[in-house]
């Protein structure tokens, strides 16, 4: 996959939802908000390092890259966790951060491309399945009909319907209206 | 004939390789689900979705269309072959191809979840195909990708939306509503639909003028041949292969496990290796929109550039030529064929090189042109025949299609009438890729959909569809043997 950030941010946002609740459940059986911080700690972290640090060194993202970058989110979340003492013990934090990432790459995995048929194909960003460039759609062209440039001179069949001829045949004049609407019956009918 | 690619026996020729596979695989397949008695459609047939042609594109999007909501009765798929992959099994074997080029993703499930690697890994309880995907060295293997094909058409009821007539003329019709009218080639009416995918594949197989010229005598006609043609090497013959690109290189592999001798010609210094048809990011919407964004003359321009003949490093190709070349059997030259006539080896080849020196006449035994297919749309009767009466924009022989891959004029947001494959790479530059055909059939899929206010399947529908499918795929997959990898 090729990620813009958009992609990054959306798809960090989508894969941390059921963390992120299950976390905020154990929070409240608990009364230990570590939990749930821990996460927040991870979500910024994360859309930090999609914004500022992926997009600059990685283009395109091959799949064995996942793993390497989520040991790297580790550690330092590992770090910001002690610098900012969310509360947890080092086991409670490695443990929440490895089940995370199990659950958010498994979303990533399955459970995204199925919510969005083109989630990969969008760089992971959530957009609709459409075109990258709406259409502008033209009308059907009619073949037989040819107008002339534009600023040219009529064709001949306008030039002899023209109404500035003096004479008119007086076999035009007879001829009878297109429409059939007011046509008189006649015997013959 | 000779061998070709790996995984094979040795001194078994590379069509009865491929054969004994797939019909091995196949054979499986049919017995258990293609015995079913499946019925074809009957003209004349109205639907929503209708697509011309029935290749690999026919699967996608009758596949996607079906994952969104569609049902069978609101698809039809016009033309005459029973299978969705007969065109391309049929090059592959002539090729002797083993494995596809394209990665893990591309294949015909509809969604993007499994990939082909993890239904492998499953149903060979192996892990090497999730590593080599990792470390994108997975090329899904001929047998087993045809394998999944005729899984996906027989669970998803291909064939019971495939009218089994060729599309000759189809009419756009404003009322009572928009959709298209479409007649066969005796002009007999077979049928309307709203919506229209135009999948006639490639054009005819293309020749440099002079090969094509000299394939009109018949003193000399068999002796040259194109790469995606049946063929047959013998033992120290020797051979001329035009181009470098993928298919050039197989039939280097070829002629060198034939134990004869290949010369390979190319215009101009060959390509460099890569992976994939178009660089990879030009895969995804971030390539796409930047390329769409281009003016049509720069995006054909860069087509040009893009799609010259490219192929991909392959680790056991490498070792054939390098093994040719010790042995004195394979050099390659940068020139081309000016002449030919009748020769003592069967043909004699003037070759002239503007580089340098030239090498003059040569007695070879065959000439293979790797030069692949003839891309321009007027190629192709229905669509030269649209072209001609709705006055579609042509520029070199591309259809000047929208940026949706709409045909102008004729395409509109309440009945579409969208391309895919190779007449669409001046939208999706790779359009004639798996990937490509996905990415297009997906969007024409979704375009109907929202057009007909589909009330589409919910997400746990849609998983069941794809996890099922999924499950039979692999189980018909453990039956297969896995085909040696290449990269």
């Amino acid at each position: 996959m090729c990620p813009t950030v958009l992609g990054r941010v959306q798809t960090r946002w989508a894969t941390l939802i059921i963390p992120a609740i299950i976390a905020a459940v154990i929070s409240l059986a608990t009364g230990k908000a570590g939990w749930i911080v821990l996460i927040g700690v991870y979500y910024v972290l994360g859309v930090a390092l999609d914004i500022g640090f992926y997009p600059l060194v990685i283009r395109w993202q091959p799949p064995w890259l996942t793993f390497t970058l989520a040991v790297g989110e580790f550690i330092l979340v590992f770090i910001l966790a002690h610098v900012l003492k969310v509360g947890l013990s080092n086991l409670e934090a490695i443990l929440l951060y490895w089940i995370t990432w199990w659950i958010a790459i498994w979303t990533k995995v399955a459970i995204l491309p199925l919510l969005s048929l083109s989630w990969i194909e969008n760089a992971g960003e959530f957009r609709s399945t459409d075109w990258s460039i709406a259409a502008e759609y033209q009308p059907l062209p009619l073949n037989v009909f040819t107008p002339t440039a534009a600023g040219g001179a009529p064709p001949p069949l306008a030039r002899s319907f023209s109404a500035t001829a003096i004479e008119i045949p007086e076999e035009l004049r007879q001829i009878p209206t297109p429409s059939g609407v007011r046509r008189i019956p006649t015997t013959s009918d | 004939m000779s061998s070709v690619a790996d995984g094979r026996h040795p001194g078994v020729s590379a069509g009865e390789t491929f054969t004994r596979a797939c019909s091995a695989e196949l054979t499986y397949t049919a017995r258990r689900r293609l015995t079913r008695f499946r019925m074809s459609a009957s003209a004349p047939r109205d639907s929503v979705i209708a697509v011309v042609g029935d290749g690999f594109g026919s699967l996608i999007v009758h596949s996607t269309a079906r994952y969104l909501g569609f049902e069978n009765d609101q698809i039809t798929i016009f033309g005459p072959s029973p299978k969705p992959f007969g065109t391309y099994q049929q090059y592959a074997y002539n090729l002797g191809q083993t494995v596809l080029r394209s990665e893990s993703e591309s294949h015909f499930m509809p969604a993007d979840w499994p990939t082909f690697a993890e239904l492998d890994a499953w149903s060979h309880r192996s892990l090497a195909p999730l590593w080599r995907s990792i470390t994108r060295k997975y090329n899904p293997g001929v047998p087993e990708i045809l394998t999944e094909a005729t899984v996906v058409q027989a669970s998803t009821g291909w064939e019971e939306s495939r009218v089994p007539l060729r599309v000759g003329w189809l009419q756009r019709e404003t009322e009572p509503m928009p959709h298209f009218a479409f007649y066969d080639e005796q002009a007999n009416f077979i049928g309307r639909a709203k919506h229209v995918m135009l999948a006639p594949g490639h054009g005819p197989l293309s020749f440099p003028p002079i090969l094509a010229r000299a394939r009109q005598d018949p003193a000399i006609a068999d002796r040259i041949v194109q790469a995606y043609e049946p063929k047959q090497y013998a033992e120290g013959g020797r051979y001329i292969v035009l181009g470098a690109g993928i298919a050039s290189v197989n039939e280097w592999a070829n002629i060198l496990d034939a134990k004869a001798s290949v010369l390979a010609l190319t215009r101009n210094p060959q390509p460099e290796t890569q992976d994939l048809n178009v660089p990879r990011c030009l895969f995804e919407s971030i390539g796409i929109d930047a390329f769409v964004s281009l003016p049509f003359d720069q995006r054909i321009q860069f087509l040009g550039q893009v799609l010259r003949g490219t192929r991909p490093e392959r680790r056991q190709w490498l070792a054939r030529i390098e093994t040719g070349q010790a042995e004195g059997r394979f050099d390659a030259f940068v020139g081309e064929i000016d002449e030919l006539e009748p020769g003592r080896a069967g043909l004699r080849v003037h070759v002239s090189n503007r580089h340098g020196e030239d090498p003059g006449w040569l007695d070879v035994t065959g000439i293979i042109a790797g030069t692949g297919f003839n891309k321009s749309a007027l190629t192709i009767p229905l669509l030269r025949r649209l072209i001609e009466y709705y006055s579609v924009p042509v520029v070199q022989g591309r259809m000047k299609l929208q940026t949706n891959c709409g045909v102008p004029g004729l395409d509109r947001p309440d009945s579409r009438l969208c391309c895919m494959g190779l007449i669409a790479n001046s939208v999706i530059p790779h359009g004639d890729t798996i990937a490509g055909l996905k990415f297009i059939g997906r969007r024409f899929a979704a375009d109907c959909a929202r057009a007909e206010r589909l009330r589409g399947r919910a997400f746990p529908s849609r998983a069941a569809f794809q996890v099922s499918l999924g499950r039979s795929v692999a189980r018909e997959l453990r039956q297969v043997s896995p085909t040696q990898q290449l990269a």
